[in-house]
């Protein structure tokens, strides 16, 4: 059973340290009935992922009807014209894959890591659910109760659980747009009829708000026909216009604390408001989050954990639900941490001040900056390289640019777009970005007395 | 509407794995190189057989504090200069550690792969422990442990590894006694670390891209003068027979955090592989009978999962749900009942042919990334297996017949005893729980 083949022993190892180091291959389509088509082909391992992207997420839902597009995206898994409640599941197992979903701000995602040789299956099931989800009232009740109970298990019966980014989003953004909560009211979930799954696949779920993405072992001409095949004849839909999700500057900082019934220490928040997508000031951010806040070399945990043990750890970045390559603005930048009760919040907020202050005052030095842009190359390596999803990383990569800049192939100028950043521009994106007007402070208060583990470990010592 | 009929595919292609370049120095020290992937990244794990079990029962959690106190830097790079380097190189320092492994991994640029072997190096061999610093890391101790003890799923975790090894057996004993947090300071650490590694007990894996001449030169430069050190120790626990239920109380609980399983053979033996398998279609994974019941009929939870865990001679199969409180009997009862099902029917050739591809499949797929791999060979190495193991794996799950399957679900999988623990609200399921046995706390 085992091949040892040649390609183990061929991969190239990059010695420049300037050069890109990475660069996909990237071909795009465009079929009739308006849907994209990007394919990356990496022969290096005999495996694909495919993935649909449908341009519609939590900040799109109607009000009303709150963890909707969550909600819907349960229901893509119920059955479809020609496969059965749970089926695609089935399908993708039997054949040697993994499959998931996920929801986001601006997308909604299907994807599957399968062998290569399925391609032709695998393009075939997400066809036959783009021609829309065929399910009955008890399979919309059934995910309900699922989708209730992922809400209980992440949120409700979890200490911190909706620490910091549902309670982050509600006092940070005006928009109701970004500010609501995605997973949803229980209210809102038990009001979601058979109609309202309709109406929202026929208004987000077309062809042309769509991106399908096939990367991994394969031939280009080949999945072309099939997708042609599978894609073409599903009929075509104007793409929806794009909700408005504009922030307008915010000139006063906020604050606001909430009690967690379930958590027994204190937690401290703070987010900022970045620079939109795709400027030069979000790049000099994205080295900004790596400089203060990735890392045990990042200033924030010098400071906050290492001289000062306020904390055991600071967490966060840009995008609570992914990175900052795969949503689009309006976005935070936001540090978490959790800490004792003999310190106050405003304590730790003087020394987070402080390395903040610096920053927006004096330039990075050459040596800092370098590092954060290593540091930013082997995030985004990384994420390319995910482990759980083998080919994953990469699709998502390719659809979010595809989605968000209009081509897939802008992936290759990510390292180029950190490369141009400057001392310079780094602190003046701290200046207008890091300014204590454009943040939120966000305090947690423990509802939990302070635990007691002697009384628990009673029995276990 | 057109609809297109369902593609039929070829047969699946023979398993490729990729190769490895195993080495060996003079101390005992092992490792191991396998090229994977195009991303230009390396992952380098320094895999040390030490744990939690290797501490004395009144210093419980002396390794957590150990491996923070490693961050802190080496006896010739201070903490923070540590980390801008290894920060440098593109890496972190990642320790991921059980009771008889501590991993010390980084992901680092291609081209930097030698020195980040030379620095794992140096933290393992050479750390400096600072003074100054002990107060510190047993304040984060304690805040690490009153956050761990508000969560149901550690609560859980410790009620079932108590009621399965006994509250004595290291593996049993989860929670430590913060009290004991006030004697660890660097002489503690520095005495649990020397005793605990050396080169006969290490093994380096470097998987991804990069140069496989420098990664080796780096590496015996880095570790051939390491001293041997002592074996590593071995107690092999008595898990229970029996059923037995342990709850632990948290009024108000929107659910019930649970946790139902049982002793199993452990990877060497024979029926380990059969037994994944058996596990795949049982409840370990997403179309698996379990969570087709529990899920997607009824409803009461979103995320069950069932799978098999291991150390050196010893393993346990196990459910974990979080069910909505009102449910917590009748979810029991259903994980019961498709348990006691399978113990009783050989499952159609169909739905085993369909789970033996998932699970040759899966493991095809961890195969295509480095970090799979390197999982892969760290789970070989815990086990003493070796290459016999990787190439003959699917093959196993192959043979596997339905009539096996029965047999092994009636052998090893009884429900008459499953361990039983389970975090929830007391005074709504307590009355659900009695057909199960009397619960303990």
């Amino acid at each position: 059973m085992v091949e040892h083949t040649a390609s183990g022993g061929s991969a190239r190892v990059t010695t420049r340290e300037s050069a890109f180091g990475l660069q996909l291959p990237v071909s795009r389509h465009t079929l009739a009935n308006g849907l994209r088509v990007v394919f990356s082909v990496d022969h290096t391992a005999p495996i694909i992922c495919v993935g649909v992207y449908y341009h519609v997420g939590m900040r799109l839902e109607p009000r009303g009807r709150t963890g909707f597009a969550h909600l819907f995206e349960h229901l893509m898994f119920q059955g479809s014209e020609s496969m059965a409640k749970m089926e695609i599941a089935q399908l993708v197992q039997q054949n040697g894959g993994n499959l998931n979903g996920s929801t986001r701000y601006d997308f909604t995602n299907y994807f599957e890591s399968m062998p290569a040789h399925t391609l032709d299956l695998a393009l075939w099931m997400e066809a036959d659910r783009m021609r829309g989800p065929v399910i009955t009232q008890a399979e919309l009740d059934n995910q309900r109760d699922v989708v209730k109970n992922e809400i209980r298990v992440n949120v409700l019966n979890r200490p911190y659980g909706s620490f910091p980014w549902i309670d982050m989003q509600a006092v940070a953004y005006d928009n109701w747009h970004n500010s609501h909560n995605g997973y949803g009211d229980m209210a809102d979930l038990d009001a979601a009829s058979l109609e309202d799954v309709q109406s929202f696949f026929d208004s987000y779920y077309s062809p042309a708000n769509a991106v399908l993405v096939v990367v991994g072992d394969f031939e280009e001409a080949h999945a072309l026909e099939l997708a042609r095949r599978y894609f073409e004849d599903i009929p075509a839909a104007a793409a929806p216009g794009s909700a408005d999700i504009v922030e307008l500057r915010q000139e006063a900082e906020r604050r606001t604390s909430n009690v967690d019934a379930l958590a027994n220490k204190p937690a401290l928040a703070v987010g900022y408001h970045v620079p939109e997508r795709g400027s030069r000031e979000y790049y000099a951010m994205g080295l900004l989050d790596q400089v203060l806040l990735q890392g045990e070399d990042a200033l924030l945990h010098q400071e906050l954990v290492s001289r000062r043990g306020f904390t055991g750890g600071v967490d966060g970045g840009i995008n609570f639900l992914g990175h900052m390559h795969n949503a689009q603005t309006p976005l935070l930048w936001c540090s978490e941490l959790v800490h004792d009760r003999d310190v106050s919040a405003d304590a730790i907020l003087e020394a987070f001040d402080a390395v903040i202050e610096r920053v927006r005052t004096e330039p990075l030095p050459q040596e800092t900056l370098d590092r954060a842009l290593v540091k930013a190359r082997s995030s985004l390596y990384s994420t390319i390289n995910d482990t759980s999803y083998p080919g994953y990383g990469r699709a998502d990569l390719l659809a979010s640019f595809e989605l968000f800049e209009g081509d897939a192939a802008q992936v290759n100028t990510i390292e180029q777009r950190f490369t141009a950043v400057t001392p310079e521009l780094v602190m003046e994106t701290a200046r207008e970005y890091l300014r204590a007007s454009n943040r939120t402070i966000l305090t947690v208060v423990p509802g939990v007395a302070e635990a007691d583990p002697t009384a628990e470990t009673g029995a276990a010592e | 509407m057109t609809t297109h009929p369902r593609p039929t595919l070829a047969a699946p292609p023979p398993a490729r794995i990729l190769p490895r370049n195993n080495q060996r120095l003079a101390n005992g020290m092992r490792a191991t190189f396998v090229h994977a992937g195009a991303v230009p990244m390396a992952s380098v794990r320094l895999v040390l057989r030490t744990g939690s079990a290797d501490v004395p029962a009144n210093q419980k959690w002396l390794d957590r504090f150990t491996h923070e106190y490693l961050r802190e830097g080496t006896t010739s790079l201070d903490a923070s200069s540590f980390a801008d380097t290894l920060a440098g190189l593109g890496g972190r320092l990642t320790v991921d550690a059980d009771e008889h492994t501590t991993v010390l991994r980084t992901e680092v640029l291609a081209e930097r792969a030698p020195e980040a072997i030379r620095l794992l190096a140096d933290v393992a061999r050479h750390p400096h422990f600072p003074a100054s610093e002990a107060e510190r890391l047993r304040n984060d101790l304690r805040r690490n442990l009153d956050l761990a003890l508000a969560q149901p799923s550690y609560l859980t975790f410790a009620a079932f590894r108590g009621a399965l090894y006994g509250d004595t057996h290291p593996y049993g004993r989860v929670i430590p006694n913060p009290a004991a947090f006030d004697g660890f300071d660097a002489t503690a650490s520095r005495a649990f670390w020397e005793a605990e590694t050396g080169a006969q007990r290490a093994l380096l894996l470097v998987g991804g891209v990069f140069d496989e001449a420098a990664a080796m030169d780096a590496w015996r430069g880095a570790f051939e003068d390491w001293e041997s050190g002592p074996a590593a120790a071995s107690n092999p626990p008595t898990p229970a027979t029996t059923r037995s239920i342990r709850l632990v109380d948290r009024p108000g609980s929107e659910q019930s955090t649970m946790y139902l399983g049982r002793s199993v053979p452990e990877p060497t033996h024979p029926d380990y592989v059969p037994l994944e398998v058996t596990n795949s279609l049982l409840g370990g994974s997403f179309h698996s009978r379990i969570t087709m019941n529990i899920r997607e009929t009824n409803g009461y939870t979103y995320s069950p999962h069932a799978y098999i865990t291991s150390r050196p001679q010893d393993a346990y199969w196990i459910e974990v749900a979080d069910v909505t409180t009102n449910v917590t009997g009748p979810a029991i009862r259903e994980v019961f009942a498709e348990t006691e099902r399978l113990r009783a029917e050989a499952p159609d050739l169909e739905e085993l042919v369909g789970i033996q591809n998932y699970v040759a499949g899966s493991f095809m797929l961890r195969q295509a990334t480095p970090g799979g791999i390197l999982d892969h060979l760290e789970f070989l190495d815990l086990h003493g297996l070796d290459e016999a193991y990787t190439a003959s794996y699917v093959e196993r799950v192959r043979a596997v017949t339905p009539d096996e399957v029965r047999r092994l679900a009636e052998q090893y999988l009884g429900t008459d005893a499953m361990t039983i623990a389970i975090t929830g609200d007391r005074s709504v399921i307590d009355a659900q729980l009695a057909e199960y046995g009397t619960p303990s706390t």
